[in-house]
């Protein structure tokens, strides 16, 4: 008798477990931030109204991994559940995100600075974020929050790609144009350390401005913002996508355009053909529940971000033991936790920094002409770390 | 033959040559199918790897299975959603299967003459019936089902789901769910060797090997071969020979096939061949194994007794499934 009451308990003991195991996705936005969530179209407009940038709020991608996973996670008894999380940037952050589930993976979908103080106060209460909207290198270099987790590339794995694609190339003379800002500045240099690492030289870094005013002319045309040196490429850093747009095909000499326009860096685009992908963009575009997309639209990056990091989690808990809790901190924080990222080579986090390792697309606006890392550049150990700052030169040493 | 002394063996090898080439072999007039997906064509070829005609066909054809008669390739034509059955000899469609979503693999259960076809993108496989064209039954799956296989007695059915990193089974008579496999990630296609099913798991760099009575894992063949990181194995095709002695695994972005002694389960060639291979057939004898590589459009054809490849041949674009047929 005492046999059987002990086996029952046993059996309790570990269905117990089983059935409570919830998967929790929260998404963070800032309730002051003027995104369009009616259109769900662009809302980083330059002047006159003409979209340049497109920004959407990232839950149609997160509605989509859960869905994907769907069928998976019932077959591990996991239930998920979806929040979202609307801050008020002015008052405490702490005890807003309390409302939040307390195991819950707090998907960050906010600017800069306030994502900065969310994913700070976060780690102070132990709690899984996800940046999946700033690829700004500092982030995972002097910032170096454990808890905060980055699935959107760095700055650096984009320009590592765009270096190596360079190299690979045989372009090797690079001038580098960029905008006033400051950001514009901080990703200019990051570009020239990435064509450095690879070999390739800068033979100039020209700011462009955006007045028209004529004493501005060796700025503001094109023919002569790019004239009077020889190179092979030219890289054009513009944040805001505004005048970077008419650098191309405005070149004094005949040279291709990469960078913020032309051939772009990307973490995910609507062309790639293969891996699965076209299947990954069909079922964004028709994911029931949101309005039918047109067949060019894709994730944005920030969206295929969000999308990863839910489908990390998913594709990781098939090996976890029925009875082992569901802690996202610990998946996301396992060197063995992988994600299916329809891009040919699977992801996982790299250890020193909390950062996605993933392959990078080089496209055009109409095709992926190459995914890095590019033939020839090996690593030592994962073949897509020659993408972004490695472990050795990293100031970021979490684990 | 034991040979111990070293002139004589050479004399015996000679003459054993000299005969093997003096001889005529036996003309073997093996017919090779490969499916291609992007040109929409059949290419045929000889065993020698010579092209001997290429047929236009369908919307992106990608999975064949033989008909029982050993005439007949039963071919998916995804972008058309329908199965055809497509006489070899004659080289022409004798039937059409219409109303198949997203027809990707095939598996043939010869005896009971049903056929299992993938949906993808439909999250589903159907089993249809060849002899009515009629469907038996609409099994759901996970997102992006692939791999199909059916066991030898027909009575249970098995599906690859790529997005949901899972296999499911159902129940080959009443069709109704049996379990669910927990598989790496993005599981591809499915071969079964007696109570084992082997599974690879292309973004997982392992082919899984689970235990059909307890339907646990019974283990796994990962690989290494030379210049190349753990993340670029991506197994597709799984193979094995007719003694089910040795395994023929396909390993994708890693441009490789690999040789598995299928017993032991130990790596025992790894063989370049062109880019991004997949597809796997062998000729009838089992002599030459047919690999098909995705990226460069070409077949590598290699001689399984010697390991060794004897000859690439052009495909159409993105080949997909070789079938040979006596």
């Amino acid at each position: 008798m005492s046999r059987c009451v002990a086996v029952l308990c046993l059996a309790l003991l570990y269905a117990s477990p089983v059935s409570a195991r919830v998967l929790e996705i929260t998404v963070v936005s800032d309730a002051t931030e003027a995104r369009s969530e009616v259109a769900r179209q662009e809302s980083s407009q330059s002047f006159a109204g003409i979209a340049v940038k497109v920004s959407r709020p990232v839950d149609r991608a997160v509605a989509l991994a859960l869905h994907e996973s769907a069928t998976l996670l019932d077959t591990l008894g996991i239930t998920t559940q979806l929040g979202t999380l609307s801050l008020d940037p002015v008052t405490a952050i702490a005890p807003q995100l309390n409302a939040a589930p307390k195991g819950s993976l707090l998907v960050l979908d906010l600017p800069l600075s306030l994502m900065e103080r969310v994913a700070t106060e976060a780690d102070r209460l132990g709690r899984a974020t996800v940046n999946v909207r700033h690829s700004d290198a500092y982030l995972r270099d002097a910032l170096c929050l454990p808890t905060l987790f980055h699935t959107i590339p760095s700055d650096r794995m984009y320009f590592d790609a765009l270096g190596q694609f360079l190299v690979f190339r045989g372009w090797r003379k690079i001038l580098v144009v960029r905008g006033p800002s400051d950001q514009d500045a901080a990703r200019a240099e990051t570009l020239t350390a990435s064509l450095r690492k690879f070999g390739a030289t800068v033979e100039a870094v020209r700011e462009f401005s955006l007045s028209h005013h004529p004493d501005d002319r060796d700025k503001n045309t094109p023919e002569f913002l790019t004239g009077g040196l020889s190179y092979d490429a030219v890289a054009v850093i513009d944040s805001d996508g505004d005048y970077g747009r008419y650098v191309q095909y405005s070149t004094r000499r005949p040279r291709p355009v990469v960078g913020d326009v032309g051939l772009k860096a990307s973490g995910w685009h609507y062309a790639l053909e293969r891996y699965g992908a076209p299947q990954l963009n069909e079922r964004y575009r028709a994911f029931a529940d949101y309005p039918r997309l047109h067949g060019r639209a894709a994730m944005t990056d920030v969206e295929f971000a969000a999308w990863a990091a839910v489908k990390l989690i998913a594709n990781s808990v098939g090996t976890l033991a029925a009875d082992v809790p569901l802690d996202v901190l610990s998946i996301l924080s396992d060197p063995a936790s992988q994600v299916d990222l329809y891009k040919g080579t699977r992801g996982s986090i790299r250890q020193w920094n909390n950062q996605l390792r993933q392959p990078i697309l080089l496209g055009s606006a109409d095709a992926v002409i190459a995914v890095a890392p590019m033939p020839k550049f090996l690593h030592p150990t994962h073949y897509v770390d020659t993408l972004g700052i490695d472990q050795p030169e990293s100031t970021c040493q979490l684990r | 033959m034991i040979c111990v002394d070293l002139p004589v063996c050479r004399a015996i090898a000679f003459v054993v040559i000299i005969l093997a080439c003096a001889v005529p072999s036996e003309a073997l007039p093996d017919t090779v199918v490969i499916s291609n997906e992007r040109s929409g064509n059949l290419h045929f070829m000889d065993r020698s790897g010579a092209t001997t005609d290429v047929v236009a066909l369908c919307g992106r054809p990608r999975g064949m299975a033989q008909g029982a008669s050993g005439q007949t390739l039963f071919i998916a034509c995804s972008d058309d959603h329908k199965v055809i059955e497509f006489d070899v000899g004659r080289r022409e469609i004798v039937r059409e299967i219409p109303d198949v979503p997203g027809a990707m693999s095939l598996a043939l259960h010869a005896s009971s003459g049903r056929l299992i076809v993938s949906n993808e993108g439909h999250s589903s496989a159907m089993v249809l019936d060849t002899s009515t064209g009629g469907v038996l039954a609409t099994l759901a799956t996970g997102l992006e089902p692939d791999g199909v296989a059916l066991s030898d007695d027909g009575a249970r059915i098995f599906i690859a789901s790529e997005n949901a990193n899972l296999v499911h089974v159902y129940d080959g008579e009443s069709y109704q769910p049996i379990h669910r496999l927990v598989t790496g990630l993005r599981p591809r296609r499915l071969a079964l060797r007696g109570d084992e099913l082997w599974v690879s798991s292309e973004m997982g760099s392992r082919v899984e090997i689970f235990d059909l009575n307890t339907y646990q894992k019974d283990g796994e063949v990962v690989f290494a071969p030379r210049g190349f990181r753990v993340e670029q194995l991506t197994p597709v095709d799984i193979l094995f020979d007719a003694q089910q002695e040795t395994a023929f695994v396909a390993l994708g972005s890693a441009n490789h096939v690999v040789f598995v002694n299928a017993e032991s389960r130990e790596i025992r060639k790894y063989i370049l061949v062109g880019r991004r291979p997949w597809g796997l057939a062998l000729t009838p004898d089992g002599e030459h194994l047919f690999v098909l590589n995705g990226l460069s459009d070409d077949v590598t054809i290699i001689d399984v007794a010697r390991e060794r490849p004897i000859r690439t041949s052009r495909t159409g674009l993105v080949p997909h499934a070789v079938e040979i047929l006596e």
